[in-house]
C-alpha cells in the first residue's frame, strides 16, 4: 500500500490521468481515422456536404448496401496490384537492412576498438553525410544513374539508401559497442579467440539487441523513404509510398483515392505488428544497460 | 609450466613512458606481484605479457620463445581482469569451458575439465547461472576458473581482487595463494594492495612512474627498502619519514636527536617503522606533543609532527593520553633506515 505522504491530491490524479487518455486519443486520431475511414467510399471520407458521413458512411451504405466496404482494398490490391510495391518495398528493406548492418557492425566495431584519434573525424564526416537531406544527393546521381542506364531499378535504390543510411546505423552500432567493456575481446583473445573470432563469438550474442534496435531503425528508413524511391524508381519498380503518392495523384476516376487510403492502412499494419513482435530487443537495446558483466 | 623473460621492454605512448626499460626474469612456478601506485605501468607490463600491448622496445619471452609478434591466443597465457571479463550470454559452465572450445580442445574431455575447475573453486552449485545472477565473489571464481580450466603455462592477475569487499578479499586471496600452489604454473599478479604482495608473493617488484624501484622478497622489501618510495609505500602504516641532519653518527631533527648511526655526514632522511618504536614516559629519542591518538584494538597508534612530518609509534593497546600531552619515542639505532634526502636512495645497508 502507498502511504499517504506518496499518493498525489485526487484532483491532480484525475488531471493527469485525464491527460495522458486526452493524449493517447490524440495521437492515437490520425490512425484511426484513417482505418475508419479506409472502409468508407469516397463521397463518405472525403464529404463537403457534412464530415459526419465519414462516421456514418451513408453513401457508402447507398453504393454497397452496408456502411463498410472493402472496395478500396479491392482496388489497390486487385486492380492497381499493390502487392507488386509490397514485394517490391520488402525487397529494398531486405538489402538494405542487411548491407547497413554488415557494414555498420563491422565498421562500429571497428571503430569503438580503435584507439586512433580520426576515428573520431571518421564519425563526424558521418555525421555531416547523415545531416544532408536526401534529395540533395539525388540531384547529384540522376544524371549518372541515367547515363549509366542504372536508373528505375531496385539495385540502385538499395545502394542509394544504404549509403543514406550507413551513417546512422554506425553511429549507433559504436555507441553499443563502446558500451560493451574492452576486457569481453581481451578474456576472449586471450581464451584463444583471433579477434574476428572474439567479435562473432562474444561481443555480436552480446550486442543483440542493439543489432535488432538498428536494424529495426534502417528498416524504417527505406520502408519510410519517399525521396529516392520517388525520383529513382520506374513506374513498374515503385516501392508502396512512391506508390501511394501516385494513388493520391490520380484523381480523374472516382474512388482511387480511396485506393490511396486503403493502401496506407496496409503499409503501416506490418509496422506495429514488427515493433510489437521486437519490442523486447527494441526497449533492452535502446536502454543498453543488459550488457554488464 | 614456463619461465618468463622481460628484456629491456619499454612502452611509450607518444612523449609519455608507461613502462621504461624493464629488466626481469620469473622463474619457473614462481608467484611473482607487480606493485605500485595507479598509473606505475605495472597493467601496461603484464598487458604486455599476455599481448595485448605491443611493447616498444624490448623482448618478452615465455618458456623459452620470443613472443613478441605471437597474438594472445598463441602465448598460452590466462588472464583474470578486474573487472572479471566473463561472458554475459553464456551461464557459468559455458563460461569456464569458452578457452577449451575456441581452442578445439578435445569435446569428450571438456565435462571432466570444467567440472574439476569448477569444483576448484568451489562453484559447482552455481553452473547454470548467468553471470549477472552471480554476486561479486562468485563472478571472481568463475574468472579464476575459467583460467585454470586449460592449465596455461602462464597465469596474469589484474587486481583481481579489489572489486571485492573486505572480508571477501581475504577469503578469496587465500584461494587465489592455494591454486597456485597447487597448480604449480608461473604467476603475475597486478595489485596497488601492498598486503595481497606481501602476503601472495615469492617476490614482489615495486613500480614507480614506470620504473622499478625494487625487486625482492616481501621479508627485503618490508625490512630494506631501496628508496624512499618504497618504504613510504609498504607497510602499514607506511614507514616514518623524518628529514633532518646527519654529523658524526648522530641524527638532528625538530624534536629529535639520534645517536649510533653509521653513515657519512649530510642531509638525510630518517626512516622506522611504528611497530619498531616504543612509547617512554620521557628519555626517548623523539619527544613532542601527542597529534593524535588512534585506538587499533591489538594496539594503541600514537602520531607526534615533527617538523612537517607525521610520525606514527605502535604503543601498547592499554596506552591512554590526550592530545598534546608530550611524550617521548624510544627508536633503536639498529632498526633505523637511513636515505639520501635528494635521490631518496637507501644509505649503507
Amino acid at each position: 500500500m502507498a502511504s499517504s505522504a506518496l499518493r498525489a491530491p485526487l484532483s491532480l490524479r484525475v488531471l493527469t490521468k485525464g491527460f495522458i487518455i486526452f493524449w493517447l486519443i490524440l495521437a492515437a486520431f490520425p490512425f484511426i481515422w484513417t482505418l475508419w475511414g479506409s472502409f468508407k467510399v469516397e463521397l463518405d471520407f472525403f464529404s463537403i456536404a457534412d464530415w459526419t458521413n465519414a462516421l456514418t458512411g451513408a453513401n457508402t451504405e447507398r453504393t454497397h448496401g452496408s456502411p463498410f466496404t472493402g472496395a478500396g482494398y479491392e482496388g489497390a490490391w486487385v486492380q492497381e496490384e499493390f502487392w507488386r510495391s509490397v514485394i517490391n518495398t520488402f525487397i529494398v528493406c531486405f538489402f538494405v537492412v542487411c548491407t547497413s548492418l554488415t557494414i555498420g557492425t563491422l565498421g562500429g566495431y571497428a571503430l569503438s576498438r580503435s584507439g586512433y584519434r580520426y576515428t573520431f573525424w571518421l564519425l563526424i564526416t558521418a555525421l555531416i553525410f547523415r545531416a544532408m537531406p536526401p534529395i540533395t544527393l539525388v540531384s547529384g546521381y540522376l544524371l549518372p544513374f541515367f547515363e549509366w542506364n542504372v536508373w528505375g531499378i531496385l539495385p540502385t535504390t538499395i545502394i542509394v539508401l544504404v549509403a543514406i543510411n550507413q551513417p546512422f546505423t554506425l553511429w549507433m552500432l559504436h555507441s553499443f559497442f563502446q558500451n560493451i567493456p574492452k576486457e569481453l575481446d581481451e578474456s576472449a583473445k586471450v581464451d584463444g579467440c583471433t579477434q574476428f573470432q572474439a567479435f562473432r563469438l562474444v561481443i555480436v550474442p552480446v550486442m543483440w539487441p542493439g543489432v535488432i534496435t538498428t536494424g529495426l531503425f534502417s528498416f524504417l528508413l527505406a520502408y519510410n523513404d519517399f525521396a529516392v524511391t520517388s525520383m529513382l524508381l520506374s513506374e513498374s519498380n515503385r516501392t508502396m509510398v512512391p506508390e501511394i503518392a501516385a494513388f493520391l495523384g490520380t484523381t480523374q476516376t472516382e474512388g482511387n483515392v480511396m485506393f490511396a487510403v486503403a493502401a496506407v492502412v496496409s503499409a503501416t499494419a506490418p509496422l506495429f505488428v514488427l515493433v510489437m513482435f521486437f519490442q523486447r530487443q527494441i526497449v533492452s537495446g535502446l536502454t543498453a544497460g543488459a550488457v554488464k558483466g | 609450466m614456463a619461465e618468463i623473460q622481460l628484456r629491456n621492454i619499454s612502452k611509450r605512448w607518444g612523449n609519455f613512458v608507461g613502462v621504461d626499460s624493464f629488466d626481469l626474469t620469473i622463474a619457473d612456478e614462481e608467484f611473482l606481484v607487480l606493485l605500485g601506485p595507479s598509473g606505475c605501468g605495472k597493467t601496461t607490463t603484464m598487458r604486455m605479457i599476455a599481448g595485448l600491448e605491443d611493447p616498444t622496445e624490448g623482448e618478452i619471452i615465455v618458456g623459452g620463445t620470443v613472443v613478441n609478434n605471437l597474438e594472445p591466443k598463441d602465448r598460452d597465457v590466462a588472464m583474470v581482469f578486474q573487472s572479471y571479463g566473463l561472458y554475459p550470454n553464456m551461464n557459468v559452465y559455458e563460461n569456464i569451458r569458452f578457452p577449451l572450445k575456441v581452442r578445439k580442445v578435445d569435446p569428450a574431455t571438456h565435462d571432466e575439465k570444467v567440472m574439476k575447475a569448477a569444483a576448484m573453486v568451489e562453484l559447482e552449485p552455481f553452473l547454470h547461472r548467468k553471470p549477472a545472477e552471480l554476486s561479486g565473489g562468485q563472478r571472481q571464481r568463475v574468472a579464476l576458473a575459467r583460467a585454470i580450466v586449460r592449465q596455461p603455462q602462464v597465469f596474469l592477475m589484474d587486481e583481481p581482487l579489489s572489486n571485492l569487499d573486505a572480508k571477501l578479499r581475504v577469503s578469496t586471496r587465500a584461494q587465489i595463494k592455494n591454486l597456485s600452489h597447487e597448480l604449480k604454473v608461473t604467476t603475475v599478479y597486478v595489485t596497488h594492495d601492498q598486503i595481497e604482495a606481501m602476503t601472495l608473493a615469492d617476490r614482489v617488484v615495486v613500480m614507480n612512474h614506470g620504473v622499478v624501484q625494487q625487486l625482492g622478497t616481501p621479508t627485503e622489501i618490508y625490512d630494506r627498502p631501496a628508496n624512499t618510495f618504497v618504504a613510504s609505500f609498504i607497510g602499514n602504516p607506511a614507514m616514518n619519514l623524518v628529514e633532518g641532519d646527519l654529523k658524526g653518527g648522530t641524527f638532528t631533527a625538530p624534536h629529535t636527536t639520534i645517536h649510533g648511526l653509521d653513515a657519512p655526514d649530510g642531509p638525510v632522511t630518517l626512516g622506522f617503522r611504528a611497530e619498531d618504536a616504543t612509547v617512554v614516559a620521557e628519555g626517548g629519542q623523539i619527544t613532542a606533543p601527542i597529534y593524535t591518538l588512534e585506538l587499533l584494538g591489538e594496539a594503541t597508534m600514537v602520531s607526534l609532527k615533527i617538523g612537517g612530518a607525521l610520525v606514527s609509534a605502535k604503543a601498547d593497546k592499554s596506552f591512554r593520553a590526550e592530545i598534546d600531552d608530550t611524550v617521548s619515542i624510544e627508536v633503536p639505532a639498529d632498526h633505523c633506515h637511513l636515505f639520501d634526502t635528494k635521490t631518496g636512495a637507501r644509505i649503507g645497508d
